[in-house]
């Protein structure tokens, strides 16, 4: 087992790892640019090295600095989280050569399954639906023009390295191709330091499920069922759960059975994601692998019990996987929320800026994964996630009610998040029967503006806090009693007494 | 008092009868408030009989309030950031958002027409397009690429012909 692993992130998922490595006994040491010199991530590691200036090419994009402090720190292994270098085979190989443990897949894997048009064309050879498309990447805009009438309008123009919908843009005609075709390489540029994009067909009302999998370096491989991340705004996930209302056990087995085939074919050890697309008439088409640790990891911890952060380490660890497939099942239901510093409703602009106030929920079968403190300034350089509030309940009829009063006692005041959206969004009529596809958002937009109802109230409280009367009506409270000074005098009960 | 809430000011008058206020919004809707108890982000009080427990926050000219699961955001009229709209000006172009200039693919003298995008930005991995308002001569730009700015302040400002 390491004895010393080196965190590659920032935020909850820096700091999700870090708990994993301290219940293995593994010390932790983490980095940070010069904007998160008192980041929260900081205070779950053991050592901290300053990797670079605030821009993540500068730090959490750059590899030598990354390496040079995992050397200098003598960690034996790094783990990458999810985003910047997580599937990053350069990365993946400077680790390799450095004789340094790269928590994921091997370089050479990640080429095939971190390059979508790899897998693309792997996944076709094993039998497993592909969504028709191009086979390589280019920047000739007149093959993306070319395959675009092939296949026929709408078409979606991806980043092949990735995710996270970063890079990626639907095209509804030929006029639109060649701005979306540019804005979507400048994007991947940004998000992942490559502008390699590609074109497929665009799969319309689809539901987008993806199957959890862990695969050992002796080739064990199990599936941890699905999650259902249909809810997206922009392309990007906002609200997970697991098991899918849409499922039903035959075309659960048969996806699970495709993802691990999938796994296996491409020799690929770590956790991983194989994602799907379900169309309207239940087919489901191979999207893409995750070769990392994903965002909504937490649904499928709580229904089946496993911890996906630690099964990675200790497959990475060389250790054989002792799970079997029919020890897994889905038990209860769970339900994650993305927190994330944007005004939804305007556009979802980023919103970064300083917390004022903080207080997250707790409770029976809430977790929440953060990254933020009151007081904190949230920079604008990297992602918007600040937290992820998970809940589990028996079954998707309890998780609800469950979900909606945790957002609600959820307060962040300060700047703008999606708090009051995402509460929004899980009191709908379609969430509640589970009736949603990925163009849930859209379609439900009417229904996911702001009421104000509660406005007048707020203009009350903003009349009211200055304490401008002199509190001629007001208590300040402070405590009138104190039970151990009014009880009397206290001994401690020696033994036998 | 007057608070302005997206752009809408609203009016909040406060009258003391005996162990109440009575408080009217916007000239006409009246409520009674009773029992109120402020202590540190938090106050509560009964409006109309119903109880509510707020947290708030102040910092500079803006109010906080989280009121059952949602949040608004009040600023009081005096203050001047309020008075400037969200809309892009007829000559000017203005960040959406605190974040980086990383590109203004234009040069002072250039002729541009109304939605050529002027400046992008970017914040939190998101770029934002900013686009001429109208048809004009880029007369001024206020910053370099590559460098930070911050909502609602004005990165190209055009000379527009009548």
């Amino acid at each position: 087992m390491f004895r010393k692993i080196l965190v590659a992130n920032r935020g909850e998922i820096a700091i999700r790892v870090a708990k994993a490595c301290k219940e293995l006994g593994i010390s932790t040491v983490g980095i940070f640019s010069n904007v998160d010199k008192t980041s929260s991530h900081l205070l779950f590691m053991d050592e901290t090295v300053w990797i670079g200036e605030s821009a993540p090419n500068a730090s959490y994009l750059n590899i030598d600095a990354i390496i040079d402090a995992a050397k200098k720190t003598n960690s034996e292994a790094i783990h990458p989280g999810y985003g910047f270098l997580a599937e990053n085979e350069l990365f993946a190989s400077a680790c390799e050569d450095a004789g340094i443990n790269f928590i994921g897949p091997n370089s050479k894997s990640l080429t095939l399954v971190g390059d979508k048009i790899a897998s693309r064309n792997t996944v076709k050879k094993l039998g497993v639906p592909i969504i028709p498309g191009m086979e390589m990447t280019s920047t000739d805009i007149s093959k993306f023009k070319m395959m675009a009438k092939k296949v026929g309008y709408p078409v979606m123009v991806k980043a092949s390295m990735g995710g996270g919908g970063k890079g990626m843009r639907v095209v509804h005609n030929e006029n639109e191709l060649e701005k979306s075709v540019a804005a979507g390489q400048r994007e991947a540029k940004s998000s992942f330091g490559d502008d390699s994009i590609y074109l497929e067909k665009y799969i319309e009302q689809p539901h987008h499920i993806e199957f959890q999998v862990l695969r050992d370096k002796f080739g064990n491989c199990v599936h941890l069922y699905e999650r259902e991340c249909s809810v997206q705004r922009r392309h990007q996930k906002i609200i997970e759960e697991t098991p899918s209302p849409v499922l039903n056990d035959g075309l659960r087995q048969m996806m699970g059975e495709a993802a691990k085939k999938i796994i296996n074919a491409s020799h690929y050890t770590t956790a991983g994601t194989v994602e799907f697309l379900l169309d309207k008439n239940k087919n489901f088409y191979f999207l893409e692998v995750n070769a990392r640790i994903q965002v909504e990891h937490p649904i499928t911890e709580m229904v089946t019990g496993v911890d996906l952060v630690k099964q990675q380490i200790l497959i990475a660890a060389g250790e054989k996987l002792k799970l079997k497939q029919e020890q897994i099942s889905q038990n209860g239901h769970a339900i994650e929320a993305r927190i994330y510093a944007e005004d939804a409703d305007n556009d979802f602009l980023p919103s970064p800026g300083k917390i004022l106030y903080l207080n997250e929920p707790s409770g029976p079968g809430i977790r929440v994964d953060t990254g933020i403190y009151q007081g904190w300034n949230v920079p604008p350089h990297y992602d918007p996630i600040l937290s992820k509030l998970i809940v589990w309940a028996e079954n998707r009829k309890s998780s609800l009610p469950r979900i909606s009063n945790a957002l609600k006692n959820y307060i962040l005041l300060g700047l703008k998040t999606n708090i009051g959206y995402l509460r929004r969004i899980v009191n709908t009529e379609n969430f509640i029967a589970g009736k949603y596809n990925t163009h849930f958002i859209e379609e439900n937009e009417k229904k996911l503006k702001p009421t104000n109802e509660n406005l007048d109230i707020a203009l009350l409280a903003a009349v009211l806090d200055k304490g401008k009367e002199k509190l001629s009506l007001t208590t300040e409270t402070s405590i009138k009693s104190n039970p151990w000074t009014e009880i009397g005098k206290w001994e401690i009960c020696k033994n036998g007494e | 008092m007057k608070f302005i809430h997206l752009d809408k000011t609203h009016s909040v008058e406060k009258e003391k009868r005996d162990d109440t206020f009575q408080i009217t919004i916007d000239e006409k809707k009246k409520y009674d408030v009773s029992e109120i108890v402020i202590q540190s982000n938090l106050i509560s009080f009964k409006a109309n009989g119903k109880l509510y427990h707020i947290n708030f926050a102040i910092a500079n000219d803006k109010q906080y309030y989280s009121v059952d699961g949602e949040n608004f955001v009040l600023e009081k009229e005096k203050s001047k950031t309020a008075k400037t709209s969200t809309q892009q000006k007829g000559n000017t172009v203005f960040s959406q958002m605190p974040g980086l200039l990383v590109k203004v693919p234009v040069s002072v003298g250039d002729k541009v027409k109304s939605g050529k995008i002027l400046a992008i930005v970017e914040a939190m991995k998101m770029q934002n397009e900013l686009p001429a308002p109208s048809n004009g001569i880029v007369k001024k730009i206020n910053f370099k690429e590559g460098e930070q700015v911050d909502a609602k302040q004005v990165i190209v400002e055009l000379e527009i012909k009548k």
